[in-house]
């Protein structure tokens, strides 16, 4: 599936040269309404709501845990195990989402594979499908430690360009697609088959 | 008309609960102005003493992530005295815990025998680049500083070995070959009268 062509307004090369007060309203905008989707998949997505509700509050921050899906969605939060199985889902949900899009891996699963990084099927991180923002360290990390990623985040969006190109980092780049991750094993062609099928 | 008869009583309700809410503390922690305040064992990162470690590698083997990697090389101290015999130490060259991998379990701070790692509840460290949650031995010594004191034990809990250890009498030096006679046990007290009914079935 490629990715979704959204209508996104672009302004070029002239981005770069916007004049600066231009830059701050803008990214003053996207850093205090980041409408969150939560990607929860394991016990870190139980932190991710605690940090959600009464007691932590995270829409004191401008982060708001109403998004109806990933369209709507600005920040992505893959909080637990990401499973080569999830691996396309997540992929697809993330091109689902209009830029500008953020990605926070919450955990040491989404981060690196934490315990499971010698498992036969877990994602070894969530940054090898998806481009990561910010990489919050726990296991599970504690709803504060989200907060600071959030913050950390802020001050990521505050300090970018407005025409400014993402760097590829990794495996999970803007440009994949859900496909790369779907694609099914290579066959063996037909011509071998039949030589093997009459040899053996 | 039972419209209307709806939305005043409604609008009543809400109000009263508005102004009763008001008064009341709120219970939101405000986390960036206002610091948790952790229990002492709190999990958050592990910091290294390394004037402590002996690069003996057990928090590494016993780690269930693999996520200790360390770097030691061995030293020859000269021998301090004529004759004596030169002697080897290690020596600590890279100490570094991934905590993108760390499951905080707690395993290496366990079995540490010298003290060299412990518990801080410092948790504020995202990181933009996942390269950056390796911390090297200069931040993982760093973190030293916000390790707590220790907590007392609770009252009238069993005193601690180390401490009952050391509130022992000294050990009179050992005499090869018999040497001074023991200290005669304390008498025995007297077998008093069985209690009635003992031992009869």
């Amino acid at each position: 599936m490629a990715a979704v062509d959204l209508p996104t307004p672009r302004v070029g090369p002239v981005g770069a040269h916007a004049p600066k007060p231009m830059r701050v309203v803008l990214n003053w905008g996207r850093r205090y309404s980041l409408w969150v989707f939560n990607f929860g998949l394991a016990c870190c997505a139980i932190e991710f709501i605690a940090a959600s509700m009464g007691r932590y509050d995270f829409m004191r921050l401008g982060v708001i845990p109403l998004a109806p899906g990933p369209r709507q969605a600005d920040l992505m939060v893959v909080s637990g195990t990401v499973t080569d199985k999830m691996a396309p889902a997540v992929r697809r949900l993330y091109d689902q989402m209009p830029e500008p899009k953020y990605v926070i891996s919450f955990g040491a699963c989404s981060n690196s594979g934490g315990p499971y990084w010698d498992s036969y099927s877990v994602t070894k991180g969530v940054d090898t499908i998806i481009p990561v923002d910010v990489y919050v360290p726990g296991c599970p990390p504690r709803p504060e430690a989200l907060l600071q990623g959030i913050l950390k985040l802020q001050e990521k969006i505050a300090a970018e360009r407005i025409g400014q190109s993402v760097p590829k980092r990794y495996a999970g780049h803007r440009l994949a697609s859900a496909a790369d991750l779907t694609r099914p094993l290579v066959e063996q062609p037909l011509l071998s088959r039949a030589t093997s099928a009459s040899g053996g | 008309m039972s419209e209307r008869k709806g939305i005043v009583p409604g609008l009543v309700k809400g109000l009263a609960t508005t102004a009763r809410t008001l008064t009341r503390h709120t219970q939101v922690e405000e986390y960036p102005h206002h610091r948790p305040e952790l229990p002492a064992r709190t999990r958050g990162v592990i910091a290294l003493l390394a004037e402590n470690c002996t690069s003996c590698m057990l928090c590494a083997r016993e780690c269930p992530d693999w996520c200790i990697y360390i770097d030691a090389h061995k030293e020859t101290v000269p021998a301090t005295t004529p004759g004596g015999r030169d002697r080897q130490r290690n020596v600590l060259d890279r100490f570094a815990i991934d905590y993108s991998l760390c499951m905080y379990c707690g395993i290496c701070v366990e079995v540490c025998p010298f003290d060299a790692l412990f518990w801080s509840p410092q948790f504020e460290y995202a990181e933009l680049d996942i390269r950056d949650l390796l911390h090297e031995k200069d931040r993982l010594e760093s973190w030293v500083e916000s390790v707590p004191v220790p907590p007392a034990p609770d009252p009238g809990a069993a005193e601690v070995p180390e401490v009952a250890s050391q509130r022992a009498p000294a050990r009179g030096p050992r005499v090869v070959g018999g040497g001074a006679a023991r200290p005669a046990r304390p008498a025995r007290p007297a077998p008093s009268a069985p209690p009635p009914g003992d031992g009869e079935g």
